[in-house]
């Protein structure tokens, strides 16, 4: 049996070096994400988005001589482990010039330090929201298109206290993404514009009732719940509980929360309080753009994170034919292609974008999440918007600076 | 905090979990006491049955309530199968080994889950529903229906232990099994009956859990400690146990949060269970201590 | 693919399997000599990584740290800490039967989750602990995987000599003894609880060893590392598998078990993506399969527990 098993497994591994022998000169990028695990209700649609602006980019002309963007598909089941094991298959097996991806800031961790970082190839994240992100020493090679928690959660605590928000309760979920938006937001909300957390509490996902919990939060008078949570799980049911036994008049909640699920499953028409925050492009209509060719291919634009994921994909795609489908100097590139200077480029534009590079004219990228000028360190500092829930999902209610 | 907000917000709700809670429990007692070890598959089998009655409801168009009956039953034969299938083999080892067999198991019972109805969270019916006021308590129906399934199916479960010769032979064989064997009792029958009420309160278990919050394909697994919390307190092989057991562990979880850091709240069955292991291992209701 | 992707392919695929290898050792020091049902390897794993991370990184506000100590240092800490967690968590527990021991155990590394991810004083909380400092990073990127494979090699072959020692010597005789009979090693006057807790903390310690080689491979640890799938049950189909009881099983196994993993992930994530999703849930009801056949046609998994001179007359060893 021992021997069996050591042929299965050098039979396997003959095969998928066979099926991996590539087509003439395809680019390729590995799309990286959450598929199993925690996240999976998320992923889908943002590996779609990804994929969308690899067809456009192929329907357009390509990478560099006419070569097919491939974005080949890894699994990082949001965790460490999951991660490194992605990144390296994608990169010494699939041989990719750039990485959209991963989704989870523990794993865009792990993949950078043991692979991609050391094996130069560039890593933009859509949804890797961890500050610790920004002090990877990553030979500019790791980068992001969604804001650092701080960022929004910054953000956010700005808009509510211009809005006239009073005393505020917040409840976030025990993980990276919660802690750092709610950290964020007390520091600014309270130390920085005097506002009032009346209870700050964090809870674990997957229990059956914070009814407790919300009762706890409500003690101190807050008429405003403040959720940083993500609206497919956890924070539906806490919304949800909320409502039905009348805690909290108002409902704030950030880009997690601003998802699908949390409409239909709780109703429009119970939703009138509620806003919640997400990062999008600014004044321009390059999101229109997006939200229309995502709908066209089937998708879902209010989907979580798939702006972000389209920009990533859509970046590195114009980065590449920059360095000719190579990986070397995509870093550079992305910052050539995006940063501020140069003749707009919107969602979708691949042909208009090839022929300016081309012709050696500079280009700049305003995405559908934002513009993306990466600082030095790779992050963006990302423009919000905060949405209302309309006839027809979500809608803009203002911008949030 | 006055009374009723304490009813309201911590008790009422530590009573609806603890029903669930119990459901799962009465059935980890039967098995621990009839077949001797943990199964550590329960509560993705109540899982397997909360989506069993939305696939139902789904198809249907029936109300929730109305698919309960099918999950039971679809949930009990599966039950019987995975027993007939992969534990009966292992019957002359040790048991541990069959320990080791159900968290496999419970890994492929939600695998299945997760293919067949996809990884979103689901729900029985759209909206919110807002509690009833009676008399200053808020109470929503399904809370209701919860407690009050638990208690009929515990009550029949009762009846029917005490009662029939089948219950009878059951408990027999959880006192003494070799004895049962000699008196004439077929043990083969026993266990296909006791899997058929665990898997019939699993599924009970995991469709209150559904209705009163969501379906995810973790949540029986996140069921699985507090289930286990509950039938040791109360004491291994008594029925009345686990329900007290369940209770308990479902109340004081929600009454945590009062004393330590909600973050923690996960941890309060757990402390019960060890608690309990350390001090009286033999339950609340003198159980027996495998 | 070119000849230089595949090697690095392999490269980590060897630094992972040895990683697991230490972890899936020291499960069968509990479980294979000492017939103890650990299910909480995540939290064994979880405090070595952390404990290595706080002795090496640099300081930072709010956390404890900023020791910044040599690797090695950091390596024994996290050993030294694994078994300081498994000391009362085995006090406590072992003397439960076997089946209260595993959920008891399932239990603990929830709390160990908890507290790693709620206590950002200690662990920088939700966050993870990035920075952490990689022996021989800064040479190339396949030089430094081969140095990397060839520190956790030396590593690994350390522990597996030790460990195959001591159960050649008298004191594996007796954990056997115990593991087997109970009643009769009593009788003889071992100190049959004091034994146990032995191994337990033994195979702790081997186990948060593994989780700090894994955090300075990654030169980070995040809590989403403590995952019951890939830290827990991967660990226990390797060694159940690879044959509980032997210590070349366990190795062999961790290696079977991660090569069929990650390779046939190459295959499932070629699908089209509905395809996908259920092909790694597929994926994982396969390995619960496995798991059942493996313990019903082959309960004593690839290589069997050896027979020791003690054991010539009985084949009772390999059966528990």
């Amino acid at each position: 049996m021992k021997t069996k098993l050591l042929t299965l497994a050098a039979g396997l591994m003959t095969a998928t070096a066979l099926a991996t022998v590539p087509a003439k000169a395809d680019v390729k990028i590995g799309l990286i994400g959450g598929v199993s695990g925690p996240i999976a209700a998320m992923a889908p649609a943002m590996i779609d988005a990804a994929q969308l602006a690899v067809q456009q980019v192929n329907e357009q002309g390509g990478i560099g001589d006419g070569e097919k963007l491939v974005g080949v598909v890894g699994d990082s089941a949001c965790n460490p482990q999951g991660g490194t094991d992605a990144a390296t298959k994608a990169v010494n097996i699939e041989g990719v010039a750039g990485i959209v991806g991963p989704h989870c800031s523990g794993a865009v961790l792990a993949a950078a330090g043991s692979v991609t970082i050391p094996a130069g190839v560039t890593l933009v994240t859509p949804s890797g929201t961890s500050p610790e992100i920004t002090n990877l020493e990553d030979n500019d090679s790791v980068f992001r298109t969604v804001p650092s928690d701080d960022y929004q959660g910054r953000a956010l605590a700005r808009t509510l206290k211009d809005m006239g928000y009073g005393k505020v309760a917040v409840a976030y979920l025990n993980n990276d993404y919660g802690t750092g938006l709610a950290n964020a937001f007390k520091t600014e909300y309270v130390d920085a514009l005097g506002g009032e957390i009346t209870q700050f509490a964090a809870h674990e996902e997957g229990k059956a009732s914070y009814r407790s919990n919300l009762a706890e939060l409500a003690k101190g008078g807050a008429d405003t719940l403040v959720i940083f949570d993500y609206g497919d799980g956890t924070g539906l049911t806490i919304l949800r509980q909320a409502l039905e036994n009348g805690f909290f008049e108002k409902f704030v909640g950030g880009d997690g929360m601003k998802s699908d699920a949390v409409i239909n499953e709780l109703g429009a028409e119970n939703l009138a309080n509620f806003v919640s925050s997400s990062p999008v492009g600014e004044k321009s209509d390059s999101l229109d753009i997006f939200n229309e060719a995502f709908k066209g291919v089937g998708g879902d634009p209010d989907a979580i994170f798939a702006n972000t994921s389209y920009d990533a994909a859509f970046l590195l795609a114009l980065a590449l034919e920059k360095t000719g489908g190579k990986k070397e100097g995509v870093g550079a590139a992305l910052r050539e292609v995006s940063n501020g200077e140069g003749e707009a480029i919107r969602p979708g534009e691949w042909q208009k974008a090839k022929e300016l590079i081309a012709a050696g004219t500079a280009i700049d990228y305003k995405g559908a999440a934002g513009d993306h000028n990466f600082d030095a360190k790779g992050d963006v500092p990302g423009t919000f918007a905060l949405f209302e829930v309309g006839a027809d999902g979500f809608e803009v209610v203002s911008e949030m600076n | 905090m006055d009374l009723f907000e304490l009813l309201n917000f911590y008790v009422i709700p530590g009573i609806v979990l603890g029903s669930i809670y119990a459901l799962g429990a009465v059935g980890i007692t039967l098995i621990f006491a009839i077949l001797r070890y943990a199964h550590l598959a329960h509560g993705d089998l109540a899982t397997l049955g909360a989506f069993i009655a939305l696939a139902v409801v789904t198809t249907l168009g029936v109300s929730p309530l109305a698919a309960l009956p099918v999950a039971i039953i679809a949930t009990a034969a599966v039950a019987v199968g995975i027993d007939k299938v992969f534990y009966d083999h292992l019957r002359e080892r040790p048991k541990i080994v069959t320990v080791m067999a159900s968290l496999g198991i419970a890994l492929m019972i939600r695998a299945v889950v997760q293919v067949v109805w996809g990884v979103d969270t689901e729900t029985y019916s759209r909206g919110i529903v807002r509690p009833e006021n009676y008399f200053g308590l808020r109470i929503r129906d399904r809370e209701i229906y919860t407690v009050i399934a638990m208690l009929a199916l515990v009550g029949v479960l009762h009846v029917f232990l005490t009662q029939s010769k089948w219950g009878k032979a059951m408990r027999a064989m959880s006192d003494n099994p070799n004895l049962a064997l000699l008196s004439g009792i077929d043990n083969r029958k026993v266990i296909i009956l006791t899997w058929v009420i665990a898997g019939g309160l699993c599924a009970a278990s995991g469709f209150f859990l559904g209705l009163n919050t969501e379906l995810k394909s973790m949540m029986g697994w996140h069921m699985l400690l507090p289930m286990f919390a509950a039938a040791i307190l109360g004491g291994v092989g008594r029925v009345e146990g686990a329900v007290l057991g369940g209770l308990i562990v479902g109340i004081a979880e929600e009454l945590s949060v009062l004393v330590i850091p909600s973050e923690y709240k996960a941890a309060m069955a757990f402390a019960i269970l060890l608690f309990m292991l350390l001090v009286r291992p033999t339950g609340l209701l003198k159980g027996k201590v495998l | 693919m070119e000849f230089l992707g595949l090697v690095n392919y392999a490269l980590f695929m060897a630094i992972f399997i040895a990683i697991y290898a230490l972890l899936a050792l020291g499960l069968n020091i509990q479980w294979g000599f000492a017939g103890l049902f650990n299910a909480g390897i995540a939290g064994f794993f979880a405090v070595g990584a952390y404990t290595s991370a706080i002795l090496t990184t640099e300081a930072v506000d709010g956390r404890i740290g900023g020791f910044d100590l040599h690797f090695v240092i950091g390596w024994i800490g996290a050993m030294i800490a694994a078994a300081l967690v498994a000391w009362p968590i085995g006090k406590i527990c072992l003397r439960f039967r076997s089946d209260y021991l595993a959920i008891a155990s399932i239990g603990i590394a929830e709390i160990i989750r908890l507290v790693i991810k709620s206590e950002p004083a200690l662990t920088n909380g939700a966050r993870g602990i990035p920075g952490i400092p990689r022996p021989m990073s800064d040479i190339g990127y396949m030089e430094s995987q081969v140095a990397y494979l060839i520190i956790v090699l030396a590593v690994l072959i350390a522990a597996y000599v030790l460990v195959e020692r001591q159960f050649n010597a008298p004191w594996g005789r007796m954990m056997r003894a115990i593991r087997d009979n109970e009643d009769a090693a009593k009788a003889m006057g071992k100190d049959v609880e004091f034994r146990r807790l032995e191994a337990f903390i033994f195979g702790a310690a081997l186990m948060g060893l593994g989780g700090a080689l894994f955090a300075h491979f990654n030169r980070s640890i995040t809590p989403e590392a403590i995952d019951p799938m890939v830290a827990t049950f991967l660990v226990w189909i390797m060694l159940i598998l690879g044959g509980s009881g032997n210590n070349r099983g366990a190795i062999l196994g961790a290696a079977v078990v991660w090569i069929i993993w990650s390779v046939s992930e190459i295959a499932t994530d070629r699908l089209p993506h509905e395809y996908a999703i259920q092909a790694k849930y597929i994926r994982l009801f396969l390995i619960g399969l496995m798991l059942q056949l493996v313990l019903r046609f082959r309960p004593e998994g690839l290589l069997p527990e050896p027979l020791r001179g003690d054991q010539r007359s009985a084949k009772g060893g390999a059966d528990h």
